[in-house]
């Protein structure tokens, strides 16, 4: 047999081609993407500015676009902007990563005991289910009105979305995965770091992002209830003085900080996880 | 010579069902055995047992004159389905029961890149398993058996999933790969041409209680190539067992409807 023929077999099996665009096949197609829904927002946009300037002028009821903008423009001028957003990222930052450590430990610890998850099972449940954000107060009560007492509630807001979240994905690992390294005498840590830990992946990272809105609520509602700096806070006396620019003004800021984590998750799990896209 | 792999008085029951009785089977190096009957007939059992993912209720397995209790790098398993873990190559795939045994050294990686050529994967070393189809990713299910180079191949219907064509070439593969290395291989399907194309013996299972039925030795010259299948020979042979089998195949087949 000629050296040619015997690659025969081989080349029968499909080859797959990694989708490879041309840029001008990428342009179009993030005009397609983006067209509709940046067309939306410049037009919500515009109805706003036009219903605040000609149809409720009062300045107690609603501010402008326009108005917002040179709120928040002057607020960083002032430097009181990055006062207040500090204070709200270092709450937020404490709280959130101290909540996901804990969440995906007490996670593990479910799924890898009966008798934790019996045990743990109806406080996550309960208080996944309680608006834990009502206890503020008490927590503002018990641990001052300074940082704390937010880092708290944040904490209360994001832990049991990533305990439920990392428990199910663990729980879900594919048998037959699990069975296959066993077939190679497996130890149950092999399993655990080879096998179950990136099949939960997936999950722990929607529980993480499920997270980010729950601690920024979380963050503002315990400011509202008493602080002394923070976007909460900010909003909470502009409230007071029936300054609406500067009301919107920590309101979009919130928006922004949300929609970048966000995006930012969604930039991680393309990465980290690629293989659950399709 | 003392034999590879010896199997004696092999009983196994979940509860009150009676899944195996009395099974005993010798194998030697390098021979190719395959087992087929009708579904629920234990075949999978069987080899789950000799894998070590199960144990057996009553009897034992030996390879290699050492009792088999535990899954073990002495064996390798290839799945129906792939069982590939999505997020790694396929060379890390494939590499995946050496890690498991204990670090991996350069050696190893040679080796397995070797491995991958031979299943004819050169160049799909670092595709993930959603880049490859269903042959391509069988063939890395088979060198991630062979990876860790196991006294005995154990085989579950690897090709019951692919469509005809593609599983016609991996039979032929299959072949080449078992010449080049001449591994023993215990390989269970219920696509009895199959069977006849790859073995040297054939056991036929009955069921309830799953047994041994029938050993037929397949004494075609090998090397043997796809076109053995249509010979006067090949088709004797084959319903010859079919003719053993049909019983139980409808009768199962009516239970499985009920």
């Amino acid at each position: 047999m000629s050296a040619t023929g015997h690659g025969v077999e081989t080349a029968s099996a499909p080859v797959p081609v990694p989708a490879k665009a041309s840029s001008h096949h990428v342009f179009s197609s993030l005009r397609s993407r983006y067209l509709a829904g940046t067309l939306s927002v410049v037009g919500g946009l515009l109805a706003w500015e036009i219903v605040s300037r000609f149809l409720i002028s009062n300045a107690l009821f609603l501010a402008a676009p326009s108005q917002i903008a040179v709120a928040i423009y002057n607020l960083a001028v002032s430097g009181e902007l990055w006062h207040h957003m500090g204070i709200s990222a270092v709450e937020f930052a404490f709280g959130y990563v101290i909540a996901s450590v804990l969440g995906i430990a007490l996670g593990v610890a479910m799924a890898s005991s009966v008798t934790a998850k019996q045990a743990l099972q109806p406080w996550v449940s309960g208080l996944y289910a309680t608006p834990t954000i009502a206890l503020a107060p008490l927590f503002i009560l018990w641990l001052g009105i300074g940082i704390w007492s937010k880092v708290i509630v944040v904490i209360s807001l994001v832990l049991f979305p990533v305990t439920i979240n990392t428990e199910a994905g663990l729980r879900t690992t594919s048998e037959r995965l699990i069975e296959m390294l066993r077939s190679f005498g497996a130890t149950k840590r092999q399993i655990f770091y080879k096998i179950s830990l990136p099949s939960a992946l997936p999950f722990i990272l929607t529980g993480l992002k499920l997270g980010i809105g729950r601690g920024l609520i979380g963050v503002v509602v315990a400011e509202l209830f008493g602080s002394r700096a923070g976007l909460g806070r900010l909003i909470s006396q502009s409230a007071d003085a029936f300054n609406m620019p500067e009301l919107f003004a920590g309101v979009v800021i919130l928006a922004i900080a949300g929609i970048v984590m966000t995006a930012g998750f969604g930039w991680l799990e393309e990465r980290l996880v690629p293989w659950t896209r399709d | 010579m003392a034999p590879k792999l010896t199997v004696s008085r092999l009983n196994k029951s979940f509860g009150d069902l009676a899944a195996l009785r009395s099974i005993d089977l010798s194998v030697e190096r390098g021979e190719f055995i395959s087992v087929v009957g009708p579904s629920g007939c234990g075949k999978t059992t069987f080899l789950r047992i000799v894998a070590g993912l199960e144990h057996a209720t009553s009897g034992e397995v030996s390879l290699d004159g050492r009792l088999v209790r535990e899954p073990g790098t002495d064996r390798g398993f290839v799945f129906q389905n792939d069982s590939l873990l999505p997020w790694r190559t396929a060379f890390a795939n494939a590499i995946i029961g050496r890690e498991v045994a204990g670090k991996i050294g350069p050696a190893d990686r040679e080796r397995t890149m070797e491995l991958l050529k031979l299943v004819g994967l050169e160049g799909f070393e670092s595709y993930h398993p959603r880049q490859l189809s269903g042959g391509m990713r069988q063939r890395v299910n088979l060198a991630r058996a062979l990876a860790i180079d196991p006294e005995i191949l154990l085989m579950d219907e690897p090709f019951a999933a692919l469509d005809a064509q593609t599983r016609e070439i991996m039979q032929a593969e299959l072949l080449r790969i078992w010449e080049r290395g001449q591994k023993t291989v215990l390989f269970v399907t219920h696509q009895i041409d199959e069977a006849v194309f790859l073995s040297d013996r054939v056991l036929v299972f009955a069921r309830r209680p799953g047994r041994i039925q029938a050993e037929i030795k397949i004494s075609l010259p090998r090397p043997r190539t796809l076109e053995i299948k249509r010979t006067p020979e090949f088709v004797a042979m084959v319903d010859r067992i079919w003719k053993m089998i049909e019983d139980d195949v409808r009768t199962a087949a009516l239970y499985e409807n009920a």
